[in-house]
């Protein structure tokens, strides 16, 4: 008690008392009360997480359990020292000799199983377990040296985990001309905040789903519940993204990096059949492997383990070399989607980097949990290493062609061309390049509604198309880049990307409208192939004049930046639900679905609305989010005025809510799927060449010249040699 | 030290240059038909076509044998803005490159560019003659040296033909020296190595190559008014006494500076020239640092100056006032 008297004897001690017990107060309130707040206000939940997987094992079955992880190594290896040997019988005797000697034991075994054998781990608890002796890692730097960084933190602020970035050195600018985060309000921007045409919804939204599924072929009514939604693939959070990382302060709670999936990166026998939706009595979350299996098999990366989650934006799900896609969950199977993302496998079958046995890794060479994506990009995604290169070039130098008689015309060609260009002949047919999200199809197969693929195409000019690209990207996924000899005759976004002129794929999109009309009689087949093929068509006249306007005042400079080449860019559009008071001359905010209705009743509106009673996009319709980053999303899409926040729903009614197609196509950059074979000559100098040279901005004296096959006849003259066919 | 390689190889496309002793006289491959006026017209078309390829900048391959990326790009602009601006392609090289692929007997052309220049009419009046250069050559070390790396070491190692052109007066000193250097740099890449740089024992390297040619102490001390020498000097015979550049009369820095005290002329009139290149301390020791201190120290016992002589006016005036 004296203590006390004596600390508040003199006002100057009382002063600093008060100021410690404030500062003790603030630091407890942003500690405990601030994560509670915060999950109050985005009406999400944090628990702590179980895994059916994660089960303790007795030495005896941890012994069984290494002895069969190791039995194929072991057999190999044994079988190979005895391959010249005798009788077939005393063989398989030695084999089985050998197999239990300890060096062959040893060189088959991987590393854990000794780590953990020695260290007495019987179960695998998750980041817990791996952190007990990894809980800071040494990173390599480009420049050679090394720093040791804190593995957990590393990981979680990782792009992997975020899902977003709020770092500048975006090469993305807003149509309002400004570059992304080169100011100094910085909002966080990835797919955590971003609807896409694609998936169809917000991570927020669509993170995790049960979905009720009826396929035909199931018995009388009989329901299958399936997975579904974002969570399958991102690391981060497990009832929901980690939302606390896109606000200037607070963590995401320690329950929540207890979730941390390591071992779908770290493991060679992961089981990605454990990777679906699970309920608990705090929601819906994604399970995972947390099998002492999986643990034990932890080894360097491959790329198997990036393609468990990467091969479905790459080849896509119904490609027939995803692994991952054949392995679908024991229950609650995961929905595969069907139109590809991009379309460009990673497998030795359909790439030749693959096919050499090269890993993602030997290109996209990680710093610690960061892993570069390359300087160029187009789709916003957050990227951890901007400034790292990722390029053919690091490893091709500028002069890769080796082997024809025409190799320093074919390394001229580099100056202009990327080397995509000519190495990605074609992307899987079942690229989806319109995909209607208003007038679903019933999959009776799997017994769903799905969004209606209205065309699908791998072939170049249709599925995509080629675009000059400085490496700049607009807000909206547009490829930026001008003729290197500049003029403002190149306009994609008024030309390529916001129309479709091939007769083949108009003729195929009315077929589909004719065939959505019998479903939903409402359509205007006429009108339904116009706003498809000629999204501008959507918008009213004076917001078309504000958009030719902005685009030379404020992409023009981002377009003549730096040294433009040709690159293939997938094409994509989607006719989603939009905000229209929220609408500007690129487009209106869309909205997303709720997978579990729309997938379920097909109802598309149903489906919005259900999403829109999402707490956290209640929220984003609200003044504190509008000033924190609405405001300035809404100024880098290209509207002037602010975001509104008048919340299209009322009484359950959407309001000034309707269906549109984006007013340009996205382009997403295709970089895998690389062949061997180039592209012949008069693939494109000819006069029905699939590069549409005029549209690309070329005088029409040079596109002549460029379209003029003389030069191509002669080189094909001389080619025309027995067996002179090689062009690499 | 890595070799330079400027359009230079042995393939159907490349073209094999040659130089100096071994080739000189002859290697006049169509040298005669040097008119260069008279056919500036026709030139142009005539180069179009060759430009169409020749003028991408990635125009390269990998030369087999030695591995190197031997560029056959030609910019256009530094063509036409080079010495040979006004003359056709086809005035050096012969006219059959006109076809693709070129035909494989021309894969042996070589080019020279003593003879073609000594035949030329003023050859006779030049300043600094192409024989000149050629003596100088021969003793320089590029020639004389039995590296590997040296062999087949000519004008085109260093002039590129299709871009190269004589510094003028007028231009920015530093932007000379900096694509002058820029030359040497490109094969002598161990003096990027800050453990094998020769010049280790000089003080102030960055700033020296900033601010000097490698040709400025690497050649022989020549007559005043007379260009920089092409006898290109090894490390242990150049030039290591600071004085050289560092002192009133500074004999080698002159030769840079042909440049620059015209340009100074030019630019800041005879004055200024007078007190800082000849007459005066400041600017002799060439750094400004020490220049500055000098002009600050100047600039103090000014002040010094004017206020003792202000405080005696004030006095002279009180005093005046208290008589009255």
């Amino acid at each position: 008690m004296t203590a006390l008297q004596n600390l508040l004897s003199t006002p100057t001690r009382r002063r600093i008392f008060t100021a410690a017990m404030a500062l003790l107060a603030l630091t407890l309130a942003y500690k405990l009360l601030y994560p509670i707040v915060f999950d109050a206000y985005v009406g999400k939940t944090n628990a702590q997480l179980t895994y059916e997987s994660s089960k303790p094992l007795t030495n005896a079955q941890f012994e069984a359990l290494a002895e069969d992880i190791t039995r194929d190594a072991r057999y190999r290896k044994a079988a190979a020292i005895v391959e010249a040997d005798q009788d077939a019988f005393a063989r398989k005797v030695k084999i089985e000799m050998l197999m239990g000697t300890d060096s062959v034991v040893r060189d088959a075994e991987p590393s854990h199983i000794k780590y953990f054998r020695d260290a007495g781990i019987r179960r695998y608890e998750g980041p817990e377990t791996c952190l007990t002796c990894h809980a800071r890692i040494k990173v390599d730097h480009p420049d050679g040296t090394t720093s040791t960084v804190n593995t957990l933190d590393d990981i979680v602020n990782s792009v992997h985990f975020k899902f977003q970035s709020d770092s500048g050195g975006f090469s993305t600018y807003g149509y309002d001309g400004r570059q992304v985060n080169s100011g100094p309000h910085k909002i966080p921007v990835g797919k955590i905040d971003r609807a896409c045409g694609i998936p169809g919804s917000f991570t927020w939204t669509g993170w995790a789903a049960l979905v009720e599924a009826e396929p035909e072929h199931a018995a009388n009514g009989e329901t299958q519940l399936r997975s579904e939604g974002c969570g399958q693939c991102h690391i981060g959070g497990n009832y929901q993204p980690a939302t606390e990382k896109m606000m200037p302060i607070g963590d995401v709670p320690s329950e929540a990096k207890e979730g941390i999936d390591c071992l779908i990166c770290h493991s060679t026998d992961y089981d990605m059949n454990q990777r679906v939706v699970i309920r608990d009595e705090h929601g819906l979350r994604w399970d995972q492997d947390r099998s002492l299996r999986a643990a034990l098999t932890v080894g360097p990366i491959r790329s198997e383990n990036c393609l468990r989650c990467h091969q479905h934006n790459m080849g896509g799900d119904a490609y027939q070399h995803n692994a991952a896609a054949q392995a679908t969950g024991y229950k609650h199977q995961r929905i595969l989607h069907r139109g590809a993302k991009r379309g460009n496998p990673f497998a030795p079958q359909d790439d030749v980097h693959a096919a050499a046995g090269l890993q993602c890794t030997d290109c996209h060479q990680p710093e610690g949990h960061k892993i570069p994506r390359g300087r160029k990009g187009v789709d916003l995604v957050a990227n951890d290493l901007p400034d790292k290169e990722v390029s053919c070039e690091s490893c091709h130098s500028r002069a890769p062609h080796n082997s024809s008689e025409h190799k320093a015309l074919l390394n001229g060609h580099i100056e202009r061309l990327a080397c995509e260009t000519c190495h990605i002949a074609e992307l899987q047919p079942d690229n989806v390049v319109l995909r209607d999200w208003v007038h679903p199809t019933w999959n009776p197969e799997e017994g769903i509604w799905e969004p209606t693929d209205v065309y699908r195409s791998g072939a170049p000019g249709k599925g995509f198309t080629f675009l000059w690209f400085n490496g700049n990207g607009t807000f909206l996924a547009n490829a930026l880049g001008n003729n290197p000899m500049g003029s403002d005759a190149y306009n994609p976004l008024m030309q390529q990307i916001a129309r479709i002129d091939n007769p083949d794929v108009i003729a195929a999109v009315r077929a589909k409208a004719e065939e959505l009309k019998e479903r939903y009689p409402d359509i205007d087949v006429d009108r339904y192939v116009e706003m498809a093929t000629n999204p501008l068509s959507q918008l009213p006249p004076e917001l078309l004049a504000k958009r030719e306007a902005m685009i030379q005042a404020n992409l023009r400079a981002a377009m003549n930046d730096g040294d433009s080449r040709l690159y293939p860019f997938k094409l994509f559009n989607a006719m989603m639900y939009e905000d229209m008071t929220n609408q500007g001359p690129f487009g209106a905010m869309i909205l997303p679905f709720d997978y579990t209705t729309y997938y379920e009743t097909g109802d598309t509106k149903a489906a919005v609305v259900k999403a829109l009673q999402d707490p956290i996009v209640k929220r984003m319709y609200q003044e504190p989010f509008k000033l924190y980053m609405m405001d300035e999303f809404m100024a880098y899409f290209g509207i002037t005025d602010g975001w509104k926040t008048i919340y299209p729903v009322v009484d359950d009614k959407l309001v000034n809510v309707e269906p549109h197609w984006m007013r340009q196509m996205g382009t997403l950059m295709i970089n895998h799927g690389i062949q061997r074979q180039g592209r012949d000559c008069s693939d494109c100098h000819s006069p029905n060449g699939i590069m549409d040279f005029a549209m690309l901005g070329y005088t029409p004296e040079r596109v002549a010249e460029l379209q003029d096959i003389d030069v191509v006849e002669r080189v094909a003259a001389s080619d025309a040699g027995p067996g002179t066919t090689s062009k690499e | 030290m890595r070799r330079r390689v400027i359009n230079k190889g042995d393939t159907q496309l490349g073209v094999t240059w040659a130089w100096g002793s071994r080739t000189i006289g002859t290697a006049l491959l169509l040298l005669g038909s040097l008119h260069a006026g008279a056919s500036a017209v026709q030139d142009a078309s005539d180069n179009k076509s060759c430009l169409r390829c020749h003028q991408m900048a990635t125009l390269a391959y990998r030369d087999p044998t030695s591995g190197e990326i031997v560029d056959l790009s030609v910019d256009p602009n530094a063509l036409s803005h080079s010495t040979h601006g006004e003359l056709a392609c086809s005035d050096c090289h012969a006219a059959d490159y006109e076809q693709y692929p070129h035909p494989d007997r021309l894969k042996d052309e070589a080019l020279a560019c003593v003879g073609c220049h000594e035949e030329q009419d003023d050859a006779q009046e030049r300043r600094y003659r192409f024989e000149t250069i050629d003596k100088e050559f021969k003793h320089s070390v590029h020639v004389t040296s039995d590296a590997p790396e040296a062999a087949d070491f000519g004008c085109h190692s260093c002039h590129d033909p299709h871009a190269f052109r004589n510094s003028e007066v007028g231009e920015d000193i530093a932007q000379i020296v900096r694509d002058d250097n820029a030359i040497c740099m490109s094969c002598h890449e161990e003096l990027n190595d800050p453990y094998r740089d020769p010049h280790l024992w000089l003080p102030k390297r960055e700033k020296h190559r900033e601010a000097v040619r490698c040709l400025d102490c690497h050649t022989p001390v020549s007559e005043s008014g007379q260009p920089v020498s092409h006898q290109i000097l090894a490390g242990e015979d150049s030039n290591r006494d600071c004085v050289q550049c560092h002192s009133k009369a500074p004999q080698l820095l002159n030769r840079l500076y042909q440049y620059r005290s015209e340009t100074d002329l030019a630019n800041k009139g005879w004055l200024s020239k007078a007190v800082f290149n000849e007459a005066y301390v400041v600017g002799m020791s060439r750094s400004p640092l020490i220049d500055r201190a000098a002009l600050a120290i100047i600039a103090i016992t000014l002040l010094g100056l004017g206020a003792h002589g202000y405080g005696r006016y004030r006095a002279y005036r009180r005093s005046k006032e208290d008589q009255t």
